[in-house]
């Protein structure tokens, strides 16, 4: 009876599951062709956003400068390159951009300095409705802040001429896409602007650009199809024909697709994963420095009217900087983050290559240095061996972080132990992210409701959008710490308006000092981006930055345009596959692997695996056999 | 006498649901975080005014009760579940649009097969009763109900498509790939959904044989039973005839109210293998704080078991006249 | 049948058998005796913990590397942060079954209470508590229970207080289990009742005067205690594996790690992918164990207390 049953349900299913495959939701209309070279690009975000107003992450990023060019691109090493403009001169603030000759978009028409022109008059014009801001709302301060756009004109069809406040560079790093005018001046402003209004424009595939690669095909959520511009105007194409960039919900399963070959580029690797897909000679992994960091927060507001903080300790500089020495940020980056990060200090990341500053006073770990700086501030103990705040209060501080950034978890563990060993109790709970952000909110606007907490960071090419929020007039904004300082405050507005970098570096090295000597912030380290490829299928992979930069969603679609198809030049010189770059010394297998199929590196799992494939079978026999034998012995017992 | 019952049952279904709508309405009002402040998350630099605004857009500077609830029944009638804040610019509805055919399609398959393997475990170790078959196959059932779904699937994928690489590990659809024919297609999509589709069937056919088993063991003792086999009949044809069709009844409804549990399963399974159905929608919205996604699907969800239910009580109404 | 009904008369009827008899015909059942044993090696590991294994590894004080293969010195390996497995299991143990233990008392409380005041109290009474407890029973419960888990941390906020060694984010959840999961008890408690409430006994309490409180509680409640007895067993193993599913998607306390906590975090470090069995493998194992564990002492009890309520509802 078990057979047929078996057999019959095993027909069923293969029947059903060719019926619905028919039925599905089509995936495929707009697939690869027999021959075409197709990368497969997997990252953990959400490819929800095809209209670039509405980028917030890296993902959304990564997709619009596929599709379109930035006025000006960013280089290998970040230096601005040409992009919709192929050279500029700055005279004081007017800046005057050459928009490249002959240049077409995808679909055939000109691109012009108009088509420039209309998207900056866009963002000027998204500034004065009432909704006062585009989509997210994170690309025009770039233009509107940072580079403190005011006009914007264009004379002829080759030139795009823009007017500014102060004579800053930041122009040059306006993360601000180029957008075709003749495909979107069909749509009001409101439906650029707003998602959530009437007749949104999605901006749905075909997308018309001047990008390497046009999407073509979008499930939001899961992929987007991009196929090669035929217009396309730099010199290396890239040897892939199309682009896929694929969502999973599991970083576990993106790793795994990434080792049987069904993709071939993963961002956001987990530390362990990492180390073993060293091992695999398919495979090449990249760390690079990540442009941002997780910092220990504390509410300088202490508990002054209107600052939800449990003492006044908080806002003594001297007491943070006591407890900056129990924080052993290199012991955080070897727990928290398996070891790929570097332990935190200035507010600009070592990213930054040309501001990041070490301080000129660091701290180290050492308990008894923080309870002599302690002692020495006036904290003291108590009888029962208690810090007590100069109101004589037992100090005991509340920890917290969002609970979308778990492995804060274990760093609370951490922070908790050596606080502790201070006299200073620390009480740690997750907050539920949305409710974080309210009770960070600083006065008038929020109730500045915490003690010390841990979030992240990120920045911009240019370190200024993460110098904004220790702003005193961010307070009630986008300032956490409520920090503030009148010095501060002047540097920050006289580094955004100089345009000589020494001295503007001049300026940031006393911000990053400042900050980090009266500590509203502790770095507790500068997180590491994980990510690896294969190497048996394109060739020319190359990190942007060449310095702790990573060969895809870095700044631009420079890293497409620079791929190789092994296959096609079977090349001995097998560095091309190597990553350049002193960073990715993490590339394994050194040059010239010789391509494997792809089954071989799975197998490396089979031998790990065998106990619990072992231990499962015998626990399932043991709990039969012993079910059997017990019922066996029941059927005697009952007969009583 | 049956309309009184079949509108009762209306009627009761009807209320569930008005429960499960006016319900959604408070809990997304009491979720933490100003609303107004989550609305505007993503932007920086909040001002008072851009607060203002968006208070004023979605309704939020009225009274809560009754204005802000009478816009928000009037919108849920009409289909309109809001935006998803994760997928800027979509509407709630074709978020859940997209996600929904996969999850019907795996688990509508696997409890399909699980009610019929499931059942059929059931009888037949209930009618070995005794037997070996019996300690095997309800031992069997017995572990299959004791272990989590996901905990199932995450064994099969380490087993079979991480150790073995005998499946392909993750979505539904090699993604870009074209298909010569059909079949082809049909081949890519089951072999992605057999892992899946394995897991949800082996982690509900547990307790269905189980029901099933001590239903049939029941009824085989009924008196009628005794007296077909007095009257000489085959063992298999009182099976057929006379036990099975009255242990399957209380299975009916079994099935149905299962149906909200199977929901957790979904949920769990999904985000193992990735399969882009409701349940890693769920999940996404929750870890990405998109409230009016989770309170769509709750919704969806909610009315959807409730019609099943409704459904269950209607076939159980014309399987049994008993019940009016 | 007939015995049944007289028990049933008796006032003290459910009592009758008494915990020692209930207990000697459980363990006389292979599979009542296979759960038993089950249980009382996992209880015995969830109270004393600290005597098998010592004190809760943290952070901290992990004794180990990373993710270390079984040893002799780590018998069941370690996690990321260096921490013994075993340790961590057996800790999880208790964590594990004493949320399970709390939601099962909520359940169970508010179960019995609104089963038996629909039953008895009738009318509108019953009909209000019955659309809500089939709103309850119908609805999905997982949802609804992620859902609230975030509205009810907010409202407890970051209390300090701890219950039974439980920290306030995971009562939240023993607090949710409870809400999303009593109805089919009032359901069963219910229907009992009804029954009961037209027995003599209750008409001669009735007549010499007693309030209706006092005959839910010395008269209804000890005549369904068997009912709750067998039914509050299978309800402990959905609790675990409620509790288990939540923190699976995340919404459990790494401070406190449960089992279902230990494969949320086996999960979010990848171990299925990188073959390190011994991180989701022990957790999986308590979990499939103690489950099978209640669904077969539930079952036996039930089978033993409840002889005739197998009957068609």
């Amino acid at each position: 009876m078990r057979l047929p049953l078996r057999a019959r349900a095993a027909r069923l299913l293969v029947a059903l599951g060719l019926a619905l495959a028919t039925v599905l939701p089509a995936a495929s209309t707009a697939g690869a062709q027999e021959g075409e070279l197709v990368l497969k690009a997997g990252t953990d975000q959400d490819l929800q956003v095809l209209n670039p107003w509405n980028s917030v992450v890296v993902a959304d990023f990564e997709v619009f400068t596929l599709n379109y060019d930035l006025l000006v691109n960013f280089g290998q090493n970040l230096e601005p390159v040409g992009g919709f403009a192929d050279s500029w001169e700055q005279d004081g603030t007017t800046w005057t951009f050459h928009i490249r000759d002959g240049m077409k978009w995808s679909d055939g028409q000109p691109a012009t300095s108009e088509d420039a022109r209309w998207t900056f008059q866009l963002v000027l014009d998204g500034a004065e409705t009432e909704r006062g801001y585009l989509g997210q709302g994170y690309l025009e301060p770039y233009l509107l802040e940072a580079a403190s756009m005011t006009a914007v004109s264009a004379p002829d069809p080759s030139t795009l001429v823009v007017e500014t406040d102060v004579p800053n560079p930041l122009i040059l790093q306006a993360y601000v896409p180029i957008l075709p005018k003749h495909i979107w001046e069909k749509y009001t402003i409101e439906q650029i602007a707003d998602p959530e209004g009437a007749g949104y424009f999605k901006n749905e595939p075909p997308v018309v650009g001047t990008g390497p690669y046009q999407a073509t095909e979008w499930v939001p959520g899961d992929h987007i199809t991009f196929t090669r511009n035929p217009n396309y105007w730099g010199e290396t194409a890239g040897a892939a024909d199309k682009v896929i960039i694929q969502h999973f919900a599991s970083g576990d399963t993106m790793v795994q697709a990434l080792k049987t070959g069904e993709i071939d580029y993963v961002r956001g690797v987990l530390a362990d994963q990492f180390n073993a897909l060293k091992s695999d000679p398919n495979i090449a992994t990249v760390e690079g420095i990540a442009n941002g960091y997780t910092e220990l927060s504390f509410n300088t507001g202490g508990n002054k009217e209107g600052y939800g903080g449990s003492t006044a300790a908080l806002s003594d500089p001297k007491f943070r900087d006591a407890l900056g020495y129990a924080i052993d940020q290199q012991r955080l980056v070897d727990q928290t983050l398996g070891g790929y990060g570097t332990p935190g200090s200035t507010i600009i990341p070592p990213f930054h290559t040309r501001w990041h500053v070490e301080p000129d006073n660091p701290r180290r770990f050492d308990i008894e240095e923080a309870k002599r700086r302690l002692d020495a501030a006036g904290y003291t103990l108590n009888g029962d061996g208690k810090r007590l705040d100069k109101e004589g209060n037992v100090i005991n501080l509340r920890l917290t972080w969002p609970d979308s950034e778990a492995e804060n978890a274990t760093n609370a563990q951490f922070i908790a132990e050596w606080f502790g060993q201070l006299g200073i109790t620390v009480t740690p709970a997750v907050t539920e992210e949305g409710a974080l952000i309210t009770d960070v909110t600083g006065p008038p606007n929020g109730p500045a409701n915490y003690d010390i907490y841990m979030w992240g960071w990120v920045g911009d090419p240019d370190p200024n959008s993460l110098l904004g929020f220790f702003q005193t007039e961010e307070i009630g904004g986008s300032s956490d710490s409520y920090y503030s300082n009148a010095r501060y405050d002047e540097l920050y507005d006289l580094q955004r308006q100089e345009s000589d970098e020494n001295t503007r570096h001049e300026y940031l090295a006393e911000m990053q000092n400042l900050v980090y000597d009266e500590a509203p912030y502790i770095i507790l380290y500068y997180d590491a981006e994980l990510h690896a490829y294969r190497t048996d299928k394109f060739g020319g992979w190359t990190n942007q930055p060449e310095e702790g930069g990573t060969p895809l969603f870095g700044y631009g679609s420079i890293g497409y345009t620079k791929l190789t198809d092994l296959a096609a030049a079977p090349a001995p010189s097998g560095s091309a596959a190597a990553p350049s770059g002193g960073a990715s010394a993490g590339a394994s297998g050194g040059p010239a692997a010789t391509p494997a199929p792809p089954g071989d590196s799975t197998s490396s799992g089979g031998s790990n695996m065998l106990p619990l494939i072992l231990g499962i079978g015998a626990l399932v026999v043991i709990i039969a056999v012993g079910l059997v034998v017990m019922r066996g012995r029941r059927g005697t017992a009952e007969e009583e | 006498m049956r309309s009184g019952y079949l509108g009762r049952r209306l009627m009761s279904a009807f209320l569930t649901i008005v429960m499960i709508t006016v319900i959604n309405f408070f809990l997304f009002r009491a979720m933490p975080g100003s609303p107004e402040r989550i609305l505007l998350r993503n932007v920086p630099n909040v001002t008072e005014e851009m607060k203002q605004a968006a208070k004023a857009r979605w309704g939020l500077d009225k009274p809560v009760f009754p204005d802000q609830f009478i816009a928000y029944v009037a919108a849920t009638a009409q289909g309109d579940l809001g935006f998803s804040f994760v997928a800027r610019g979509t509407p709630v509805a074709e978020v859940m649009g997209q996600r929904i055919w996969p999850t019907i399609i795996l688990f509508g398959i696997g409890e399909l097969l699980a009610i019929v393997i499931g059942l059929a475990l059931g009888a037949y170790t209930g009618w070995k009763r005794g037997g070996a078959v019996d300690y095997v196959g309800n031992g069997v059932s017995l572990i299959l109900y004791a272990t989590p779904y996901f905990l199932l699937g995450m064994m099969f994928l380490v087993i079979f498509s991480v150790a073995l690489g005998w499946f392909p590990s993750f979505g539904m659809l090699t993604s870009g790939a074209t298909y010569d024919s059909i079949w082809d297609r049909a081949l890519d999509f089951g072999s992605h959904l057999a892992l899946p589709l394995i897991a949800v069937t082996l982690g509900l056919i547990g307790q269905y044989a189980i029901v099933m088993r001590s239903s049939i063991v029941e009824t085989l003792s009924e008196e009628y039973v005794t007296t077909a086999r007095g009257m000489g009949l085959r063992e298999s044809r009182i099976l057929r005839h006379h036990a099975l069709p009255n242990a399957l009844l209380p299975t009916v409804s079994l099935i149905a109210i299962n149906l909200g549990y199977i929901v957790a399963g979904a949920i769990t399974l999904e985000v193992v293998f990735n399969w882009p159905g409701l349940g890693t929608l769920v999940v996404e919205a929750l870890t990405a704080r998109d409230y009016p996604v989770l309170q769509g699907t709750f919704l969806l969800l909610g009315v959807s078991v409730v019609l099943a239910n409704l459904a269950a009580d209607l076939v159980y109404a014309t399987l049994d006249p008993r019940v009016r | 049948m007939t015995a049944v009904a007289i028990q049933n008369d008796t006032p003290r009827g459910g009592r009758a058998m008494g915990v020692v008899g209930t207990t000697k015909r459980l363990v006389r059942r292979p599979e009542g005796l296979f759960g038993v044993v089950i249980l009382g090696i996992f209880t015995a590991l969830a109270v004393a913990p600290n005597l098998f294994v010592g004190p809760l590894q943290t952070a901290v004080t992990a004794t180990g590397g990373r993710l270390e293969p079984p040893s002799l010195q780590h018998v069941l390996g370690t996690d990321e942060l260096g921490r013994d497995m075993l340790n961590l299991t057996v800790h999880g143990a208790r964590i594990s079954l004493a949320i399970g233990f709390l939601a099962t008392f909520i359940t169970v409380l508010l179960g019995v209470v609104v089963g038996i005041v629909s039953g008895f109290v009738g009318g509108f009474t019953d009909s209000g508590l019955m659309r809500i407890t089939d709103f309850f029973l119908v609805i999905p419960t997982f949802v609804l229970a992620l859902i609230l888990t975030p509205i009810i941390r907010e409202l407890v906020g970051s209390a300090t207080t701890e219950v039974f060694g439980i920290r306030m984010t995971l009562i939240v959840i023993v607090i949710v289990i409870g809400i999303t999961s009593w109805s089919s008890t009032a359901r069963i408690v219910r229907s009992q009742t009804l029954s009961l409430r037209e027995r003599a006994f209750v008409d001669r309490a009735r007549v010499v005067g007693a309030s209706n409180g006092h005959i839910m509680r010395r008269h209804i409640l000890p005549n369904v205690i068997n009912l709750i007895v067998a039914n509050a067993v299978l309800t402990f193993a959905t609790a675990v594996l409620l509790e288990t599913t939540l923190s699976f998607v995340g919404l459990g306390d790494p401070f406190q790690p449960s089992w279902g906590q230990l494969l949320e975090a086996a999960r979010a470090v990848g171990a299925p992918g990188l073959g390190v069995w011994w991180y989701f493998g022990p957790p999986g194992l308590c979990i499939i164990l103690v489950v099978l564990a209640f669904t077969l002492v539930g079952g036996a009890l039930d089978d033993i207390l409840n002889p005739k309520r197998r009957s068609r509802r």
